[in-house]
């Protein structure tokens, strides 16, 4: 009874000694460890996974001594993470950056160091230019980009053929196929807006062919408006296309993954994506072959007969980035410039990721959607970076729930541009 | 017997282990994040004080005023549907054959993590492959709603799963309560011939009062900081028609990287619920329990 | 009339029963599935092959080790809720002191805090004390963040309890902390389960904390076990499916366990009172 009693007060004491005492410092990383968080978790995402395994095993190797002590997350829970971290100023020595509006807080906080000494050296010309621009901050590069995405829209030859249509090269040609779709009952396109970047791809095309490559990223740097009349006009041909019930049905509700679903069992024959999905529509054999062969793309249509075809919305996506607080700084970086050098070549032939570094394509065997779009890319006239990525994050948050209302029908087209000129000037 | 139960020593052994935790671990955080929300502060760089300008900011949002009416509607549902699970805990705690099986059975919801819920009702609500709208064009309807697009239908229809998933949490608690009460009170009332109706209106009632009102607490203090499935199942959307209070906080602290505004937001919620909460006691306290 | 009575009553529990029953079956057929089937059929069509190979996949990506520390936090985080909050609720409402009003005032604030505002806070605080990626304070986390709501519950219970029965034990020259232990807590056994059972349904499912405090794989949970199969781009569904299968199994036997106690426990205190 009593050492019951003994045992509770022990333990209750002991709690509170936990907490209250013991605070020494917490660095425990011993000195030639590197940090690294990344958000490739072995379950969902197993080819980065080994081949981050493979470089960490080859740079390990290859620098006696240094170890990667790594951390693997989820994407959301990757991202809740990096922001708690950063407000005690524990980040991991090297760990995985968004482009532009994302790093503007990391960078105004003095959080991550400046690479410009790699990319200028033992990195010099190994990106695809325009990449690692992105991560630049008033001259400063402060991440390495991994991949670059261009969004395209795809769709589906056999339901096509079904249906009797040509894929559209303009905007009234899309009109057309949209038009024939509902005539048979089907859904003509694929949309998950519950995450609202999806409606803004499609915002970002109109207003890219309406207003020319520059005309959003003009707007959000403020040498130009969101309610320049060619931005007002691709709200309203938004609203047009949800008038004509281009998209699926409920789509404000669906989340990104069930539209495509819906596009990859057959039930929408449009998806506007961005190539990430390629290994979706090209080697992932869990995915039927018959439906993987009847996956083509097609670039934005131009709209009332303006645009260029060759710009592209798009951009890097994930990159790397070193702490500036971090302990191991040089060894870190010369970790980060090794990981850019052996991903480029390992993460296009294992895990289908287009990478931000220059590949000799030719050398290696990859389906014909990956040339095409490879392609694509060394033509590009432009590349738009995702508006919701240039954005800072309280602007792009109020961006995608404009989007939201827009393509919900609860705004018009002027108070889609007011909202954002608003809150981009309060900046 | 007054010396026994009011040693100085006693009292502290008993209260002090969960108070300490509670105050290191609830109150100084809490208190922190008061103090965070008199800060301009993304969370990242350095701070800067302006004063209450978050805490009026936060007064004057309508955005946040719309997700503390949408909280509030919550809570209403919360609460009236607690008449539903007495009534059920009442009919399961008059001795039906079977209702150990039922009790354990309607608390299954309960135990699945709000993950396998979600994923669930968004299958339901999937308005073209959804298991409700397939259901209701087999009836004849001809354009059944978009449920989670649809802003004017999009709470009620995450309020249902929220409800559902909670009902076995409160039979638990009210079949409990109920089965504490002396069977010899109920045998005397049955001698004296009660119906069973009269038995659950006037001596079961009475007898669990506090419990009932404890669960009217938790389930309005629940509702509003509630946050789980409207996360997971509309991220509050479309364009906030179904943002609650706690999902724009996190939307602003973790999304928007404007911390200081999170946290001022964070705290008003809390401010709201103290008041709620306490009006709540005000109209449920009796003579008896003048203490709180 | 009244058999008809009875039945109708029957008839609508077994209906709310199934509804209640549904979402386990649902879920077991999810875990055997693949995406496609997942996102394209009805939730309740057969897998077209049954997948067995998902809870293999889930058993190689290492859940042994997070269904242990899943079962030794909970039960511990139980334990030590369940024990301060009875010792916390018993002296609110049997002491006799001046601030016991207050004090459960404070308890009851304790209630209103959304966890994503004190998230940032304790996160810096468990950092000073070097608790960061210590299961730790995971454990005491748990068990402060659950003693508002333990004790709440609680609370209702310790109102009911007769006061003749301390007044009798101190007459009888009873300790206090005799009376706590031995006549105190058997006699709320009943509620004790309840409160476990609520206790573990939260600690088992939580993940927000687990995934700040916790980096080493050595410490994580079930729950970060699902974030596994979520990736950048891309979601195995059906490796999440059985990874929920996985972790619902013990807590629904755990519960069956304790609903058993509940019953024994007024059984016993019947017998007394």
């Amino acid at each position: 009874m009593k050492r019951r009693l003994f045992t509770t007060l022990l333990l209750s004491l002991a709690v509170t000694l936990l907490l209250v005492g013991c605070s020494e410092s917490s660095t425990s990383s011993s000195d030639n460890e590197i940090k690294f968080m990344h958000l490739w978790p072995e379950g969902s995402s197993k080819h980065h996974y080994e081949i981050v395994n493979e470089i960490i095993a080859d740079f390990e190797a290859e620098n006696e001594g240094v170890k990667v002590d790594l951390e693997v997350l989820s994407n959301e829970q990757y991202k809740d993470k990096l922001k708690v971290l950063s407000t005690s100023k524990e980040l991991p020595d090297v760990g995985m950056t968004w482009a532009a509006g994302f790093l503007e807080p990391y960078v105004g906080g003095n959080m991550f160091a400046s690479l410009d000494d790699v990319v200028d050296g033992e990195l010099a010309d190994e990106f695809i230019p325009g990449t690692v621009e992105a991560y630049e901050i008033d001259g400063t590069t402060y991440g390495l980009p991994l991949e670059l995405n261009i969004a395209t829209l795809y769709y589906n030859t056999k339901m096509f053929e079904e249906a009797g249509v040509e894929a559209p090269e303009t905007y009234e040609e899309l009109i057309d196929v949209v038009n024939a779709f509902k005539e048979d009952g089907i859904q003509p396109i694929a949309l998950g807006n519950r995450d609202a970047w999806t409606g803004s791809l499609w915002y970002m095309y109109l207003a890219d062919r309406i207003g020319g490559g520059a005309a959003i990223s003009n707007a959000i740097d403020r040498s130009g408006s969101f309610e320049d009349s060619a931005l007002v006009e691709a709200a309203e041909k938004v609203l047009d296309l949800v008038d004509k019930d281009a998209f699926v049905k409920g789509f404000n509700g669906l989340s990104d993954e069930e539209a495509k679903s819906m596009f990859m069992n057959e039930q929408a024959p449009m998806y506007l994506i961005a190539t990430w999905d390629l290994p979706n529509f090209t080697t992932n054999e869990d995915v039927p072959q018959e439906f993987r062969d009847s996956v083509e793309y097609l670039k934005f249509p131009t709209v009332d007969g303006s645009g260029d075809m060759n710009s592209f919305i798009g951009g890097p996506g994930v990159g790397l980035f070193v702490a500036e607080d971090s302990k191991v700084k040089e060894d870190a970086k010369k970790f980060a410039a090794f990981f850019i050098k052996e991903w480029g070549e390992k993460s296009v032939a294992q895990a289908g990721v287009i990478p931000a570094t220059k590949v000799d394509a030719s050398s290696l065997d990859l389906p014909q959607m990956y040339i095409d779009i490879l392609d694509e890319l060394t033509e590009a006239s432009n590349i738009t970076l995702f508006a919701d990525v240039q954005m800072s994050p309280s602007v792009a948050q109020v961006h995608l729930d404009a989007i939201q209302a827009l393509f919900g029908n609860e705004m018009t087209a002027e108070e889609f541009a007011k909202i954002q000129e608003e809150a981009l000037s309060k900046e | 017997m007054n010396k026994v139960m009011s040693n100085r020593l006693s009292i502290a052994i008993y209260v002090l282990p969960a108070l300490l935790l509670v105050t290191i671990l609830v109150f100084i955080p809490l208190i922190l994040s008061a103090y965070y929300g008199l800060m301009k502060w993304d969370g990242i760089g350095a701070m800067e004080f302006i004063g209450l300008e978050n805490y009026i900011n936060g007064i004057k949002d309508e955005k946040f005023w719309n997700s503390a009416y949408h909280s509030f509607l919550l809570a209403i549902f919360s609460t009236l549907s607690l008449a539903v699970y007495l009534t059920v805990s009442l009919i399961l705690a008059s001795k039906i054959k079977g209702s150990d099986l039922f009790r354990k059975i309607y608390l299954i919801p309960m135990l699945l993590s709000s993950v396998a819920i979600a994923q669930l009702w968004i299958k339901v609500y999937n308005p073209s492959n959804g298991i409700l709208n397939a259901i209701l064009m087999n009836l004849g309807v001809k354009n059944p709603p978009a449920w989670l697009a649809d802003p004017s239908l999009v709470l009620l229809a995450i309020f249902i799963p929220i409800l559902w998933q909670y009902a076995g949490f409160y039979i638990l608690i009210y079949y409990a309560a109920l089965k504490n009460i002396p069977e010899s009170l109920i045998e005397a009332a049955k001698i004296d011939g009660a119906t069973p109706t009269q038995i659950a209106l006037k001596i079961k009632l009475p007898l669990i009062k506090e419990v009932v009102v404890v669960t009217v607490v938790l389930a309005i203090v629940g509702s509003l900081k509630y946050f789980d499935l409207i996360y997971v199942m509309t991220g509050g959307g479309p364009n906030g028609a179904s943002e609650v209070m706690a999902s724009y906080m996190y939307k602003l602290a973790f999304s928007s990287y404007d911390f200081g505004y999170g946290s001022a937001i964070g705290f008003l919620l809390l401010v709201i619920t103290l008041i709620v909460t306490f009006i709540i006691r005000k109209i449920t306290a009796t003579d008896e329990q003048v203490e709180y | 009339m009244k058999r008809f009575g009875y039945f109708l009553l029957y008839v609508s529990l077994t209906v709310v029963a199934l509804f209640q029953l549904v979402p386990l079956i649902w879920l077991f057929l999810f875990s055997l599935k693949d995406n496609r089937e997942i996102f394209a059929g009805s939730p309740f069509a057969l897998p077209s092959e049954l997948r067995w190979q998902n809870y293999l996949k889930v058993w190689e990506g290492g859940v042994g080790t997070y269904f242990f520390n899943s079962v030794w936090i909970t039960s511990l985080a139980i334990i030590l809720t369940v024990l301060f909050a009875s010792m916390a609720t018993f002296a609110i409402t049997r002491m006799k002191w001046k601030w016991s009003g207050f004090v459960l005032g404070l308890f009851m604030v304790g209630l209103m805090i959304p966890i994503h505002s004190a998230l940032i806070p304790l996160f810096s605080m468990f950092l000073k004390v070097n608790l960061i990626d210590n299961p730790i304070s995971i454990v005491i986390t748990y068990t402060a963040y659950n003693l508002p709501i333990t004790i709440m519950i609680l609370l209702g219970f310790y109102y009911t309890l007769p006061r003749e029965i301390e007044e009798a034990a101190i007459i009888d020259g009873c300790s206090i902390h005799r009376m706590f232990f031995r006549i105190i807590l058997p006699m709320t056994t009943p509620v004790i389960s309840t409160t476990v059972v609520i206790n573990m349904i939260y600690n088992w499912n939580e993940f927000v904390f687990v995934n700040t405090f916790i980096s080493s794989d050595k410490y994580k949970t079930l729950t970060v076990g699902i974030q596994n199969f979520i990736g950048q781009y891309m979601t195995d569904w059906g490796a999440i499916g059985a990874t929920l299968i996985i972790s619902v199994l013990p807590i629904i036997i755990a519960f069956i366990f304790f609903s058993n106690k509940v019953v024994e426990g007024i059984s016993s205190s019947a017998v007394k009172g």
